[in-house]
């Protein structure tokens, strides 16, 4: 059974990067969202297996959006994808409740061990 | 993407790649300075536009108030990409902007103290271009080196095209951008100006980028 995976980045061209670093071998069902409330509604539609969410967004930042699911579902799987490295955007999003940041641009590697780390693959 | 008379040669999914380059590297300056003052900056996601350098004043006014000047930071940069990076704001924001540099040992940045200020001024223009086009450099594959920085203050911004020395055949790449550093609202826009060999290598290079994926 395909794990549903949802990308939620309001760059196309950031989503078709990430589509790209997937890992071969693995049946993912994609869903896509290009912002933070487009990512929530989606998140509450499909419940997906993990959530990969960046945080600078329009409409609904990544912070808001991470914050939103995690009331939905507290146990989510949300790993972020950002370009924002500061230390205190890094501390936010893992207290509340990322399960690890992964910078851009990513590369197979770091989404195969970000996906790895919360068990998907 | 605007789609008036420059930006033909370069296509919609060329804009968009160079907005999340452009992402990526402004979230590394950001982080660069908000290491060096210790702050948390908020980001907006970083809109392109290809302008002619004459447009570039009809960009900024619309974000400007009539009234108000603007203090600006000019850094040129050599590498198969060559221009000039400007990163520009309200004169009225500039001491909300030098007080995250202050320190008790040092006296008061205020207008008694105009070479404080300009030293700050030009430190955060340092950070931000530096470490914005450098890593477009390193994403694109190519490597810059620096002028030091220039400040233009209080330009009245009409007259931006004389006080940049702005060409007018010259492509701008217009990165407008809000950022807000904690409880301080501060705009600023950080545009690079080339010319057109530097436009056509950056579009070959723009599509490397992505065919690395």
């Amino acid at each position: 059974m395909p794990k549903k995976l949802l990308i939620v980045d309001d760059s196309p061209v950031s989503r078709a990067i990430i589509k790209k670093c997937l890992p071969e071998g693995h049946d993912f069902e994609l869903f896509e969202a290009e912002d933070g409330q487009q990512g929530l509604e989606k998140f509450k539609e499909v419940k997906p297996d993990a959530t990969l969410l960046d945080l600078t967004m329009p409409v609904m930042d990544g912070f808001e959006a991470l914050e939103e699911i995690k009331k939905v579902d507290s146990g989510a799987q949300v790993i972020v994808l950002t370009a924002d490295i500061q230390p205190k955007a890094y501390e936010t999003v893992m207290g509340l409740g990322a399960a690890m940041v992964v910078p851009k641009p990513p590369s197979s590697e770091s989404i195969a061990d970000g996906l790895s780390k919360i068990g998907l693959i | 993407m605007n789609t008036s008379q420059t930006d033909t040669t370069f296509t919609k999914e060329d804009g968009a790649i160079l907005e999340e380059v452009m992402n990526i590297a402004f979230g590394k300056a950001s982080s660069e300075l908000a290491t060096v003052v210790d702050l948390r900056i908020l980001l907006n996601a970083p809109k392109v536009e290809f302008l002619q350098a004459d447009d570039l004043l009809r960009w900024i006014k619309q974000d400007t108030a009539d009234n108000d000047t603007l203090n600006m930071i000019e850094q040129n940069f050599w590498g198969k990409y060559t221009g000039s990076a400007f990163l520009a704001f309200p004169t009225s924001a500039s001491k909300g902007l030098v007080s995250l540099f202050e320190d008790d040992d040092l006296p008061p940045m205020d207008e008694e103290n105009p070479l404080l200020v300009k030293e700050n001024l030009l430190e955060i223009g340092n950070i931000l271009i530096g470490a914005c086009v450098s890593k477009v450099a390193e994403l694109l594959d190519d490597e810059v080196t620096f002028s030091p920085p220039r400040l233009i203050p209080r330009m009245v911004v009409d007259n931006l095209a004389n006080e940049a020395r702005l060409d007018p055949d010259k492509v701008a790449i217009l990165i407008k951008t809000v950022f807000h550093i904690q409880d301080k609202d501060i705009k600023g826009f950080l545009f690079l100006v080339a010319g057109e060999e530097s436009m056509a290598w950056l579009k070959t290079a723009l599509q490397n980028f992505m065919a690395k994926f």
